[in-house]
């Protein structure tokens, strides 16, 4: 990985060329309005600095995209790189067929469960343990999957992988964003 | 053995052509590779290669109907092959044949190679020559202690005696041998490079199918075992990354840290993306220079405000009212323009730096004792970029 410094000075061009765009667009917004703008173009130009490599990355900027009222600050923060939306219009195909393959393991599994319940009743309590565990360990990685960005359509090892990458990007976003505002707040009460 | 026939082949005529040479240089590669690879008893990665090129040709050579490639297993077989051999290359992979030729043990298959290697350096060769080599390569194989070879021994076996021994065999070895000697004209005739590459494959084939057949079973453990391996790996870095996570032991706690973690951060961007938006309309309002008697206020008020839910992790939700309040009461007067609200930004992203090398007023709004951006850089970034 790239050092963090770079990755932040990355972030901070594109995050200050989004606002841009933003705020010349629109003159007048509420308090509501400027920080949604502001949170949707840290996150799009957060996005941006992984350059569409990452799955998280990817599913951002396409629900950014995707929907209606955002569609727009979204166009004009972008942009220029305007390519990038298609592989998000692709991704919309690809989710949907995700989806309904999901529906058909999820009945399967239904269906496999029914089977199975009745192993678990006949199991000694060390097995019991042992399909807790694992049944917390799956409710927790789909709470994890809820989290991150896309994480709907992703096998563990992915969704860890992403993971890691989505947590050191959101470090360099708050980190940067903490000092903008920490200098804002420090000029403001000169 | 098929291959070993080849090389004979090769190097009876190999007077006449001159590509020959080049042949047998390749070939004599192929068997130093093929042989370590024996050796390892490790056959995977020759075979994986080779494999789907090969069936392709013995489509092809059939299709074509031509009669060398069919000639060839008949010699080879003693006639009582070769009606599997020519089944095999329809049934795909799962020829019978396969374990036939599977199960050398890897001592046995050396010295087959090294045997093999040894008759290509020949020159001159006759049928005889042939057929003693072929003779003492059989017995070679039925050396072979393994059980599970104990079905091409029995296969094996008539013939090998009938090499040996009776007369009536004999005579049909020798029958072999001419059929042989016509094929060698027969191949010499035709000469393309085309078909000895066809062979060559052909050879690697065997190689291949049996690698595969026995480690079917084994692949599903091993890939099983390397995926943990690498969630284990990732899970290790996660652990590094989030802070807190590092007494943790068991999957389901560090997921447990990893989601606060994430779910902190993301509350984070919020927060800051909002109280980002106040300020910048202040620093509009001190752009602009306007009469502002309730700021110290909103400026006493915020930090206390923002302090808590970094800290405690509180959803900062709760806080709306209060910031929305104590903004909104300081918008009413004033929107900005566009262009000085990016200026705003861009001062006061050089006032961090100032902030950044003083410091000390940052350590109560940052919970993260992680602090690494250096000041010069930014600060050249921003002049560069924005002015």
């Amino acid at each position: 990985m790239r050092p963090h410094s770079s990755l932040k000075q990355e972030f901070v061009k594109k995050w200050m060329a989004g606002l841009q765009r933003c705020s010349f667009s629109n003159k007048n917004m509420s308090i509501l309005e400027r920080k949604k703008a502001i949170k949707l173009s840290a996150d799009v130009a957060m996005a941006s600095v992984r350059n569409s490599t990452t799955c998280w990355s990817r599913a951002l900027i396409s629900s950014a995209s995707k929907d209606g009222s955002d569609n727009h600050l979204v166009e004009q923060i972008l942009g220029p790189e305007t390519e990038s939306n298609r592989p998000a219009m692709a991704n919309k195909a690809q989710t949907r067929r995700a989806s309904v393959c999901k529906k058909i393991v999820k009945r399967s599994r239904r269906i496999r469960r029914r089977g199975r319940r009745k192993c678990v009743a006949a199991a000694p309590a060390k097995a019991l343990t042992s399909t807790i565990a694992k049944h917390l360990v799956r409710k927790r990685t789909q709470v994890l999957k809820s989290l991150i960005p896309g994480g709907e359509f992703m096998n563990e090892i992915c969704l860890i992988e992403e993971t890691l990458d989505y947590i050191t990007s959101l470090r360099i976003q708050v980190d940067v964003m903490r000092s903008l505002a920490a200098g804002a707040s420090v000029r403001a009460s000169e | 053995m098929l291959h070993r026939l080849e090389s004979l082949e090769s190097c009876n005529f190999n007077g006449m052509d001159v590509a020959v040479l080049q042949r047998q240089a390749a070939r004599l590669e192929w068997q130093q590779q093929q042989n370590y690879v024996v050796q390892n008893n490790n056959l995977v990665e020759l075979c994986a290669s080779s494999m789907p090129q090969f069936q392709g040709l013995i489509g092809r050579n059939l299709g074509s109907g031509q009669m060398v490639e069919l000639k060839r297993p008949e010699v080879f077989l003693g006639g009582d092959g070769f009606q599997e051999f020519m089944n095999f290359p329809v049934a795909g992979p799962e020829f019978g044949d396969s374990e036939k030729l599977d199960l050398v043990p890897p001592e046995a298959a050396a010295d087959y190679c090294i045997s093999r290697t040894s008759s290509c350096q020949m020159t001159a060769l006759n049928t005889s020559v042939m057929k003693e080599e072929r003779e003492d390569m059989i017995p070679e194989k039925m050396e072979s202690p393994t059980g599970s070879c104990r079905e091409s021994f029995n296969k094996r076996k008539p013939e090998a005696v009938a090499d040996h021994k009776s007369k009536n065999k004999r005579i049909k070895g020798e029958g072999e041998s001419e059929v042989k000697t016509k094929c060698s004209t027969e191949i010499s005739r035709n000469s393309s490079k085309e078909n000895s590459k066809a062979s060559e494959v052909q050879k690697l084939d065997f190689i291949h199918v049996r690698a595969r057949r026995g480690q079917a079973t084994d692949s599903h453990s091993l890939a099983e075992r390397a995926r943990r391996e690498k969630i284990s790996k990732k899970m290790k870095c996660l652990q590094d990354l989030v802070p807190g996570c590092n007494k943790i032991t068991g999957k389901a706690g560090m997921l447990d840290e990893i989601i606060n973690y994430v779910q902190s951060l993301q509350r984070q961007v919020e927060f800051l993306s909002m109280k980002i938006a106040a300020l910048n309309s202040s620093v509009e309002f001190n752009v602009e220079n306007l009469p502002m008697k309730e700021f110290p206020a909103y400026v006493a008020n915020f930090p206390a405000a923002a302090k808590l839910p970094a800290m405690a992790g509180l959803p900062y939700f709760q806080l709306n009212p209060l910031q929305k309040e104590s903004v909104n009461c300081m918008l009413n007067e004033s929107m900005l323009p566009p262009q000085t609200a990016t200026e705003g930004i861009a001062s006061a992203s050089v006032s961090i730096s100032e902030q950044s090398l003083s410091s000390s007023s940052m350590t109560q709004l940052q919970p993260f004792p992680t602090w690494n951006m250096d000041p010069q850089g930014l600060y050249n970034m921003y002049n560069m970029g924005f002015h």
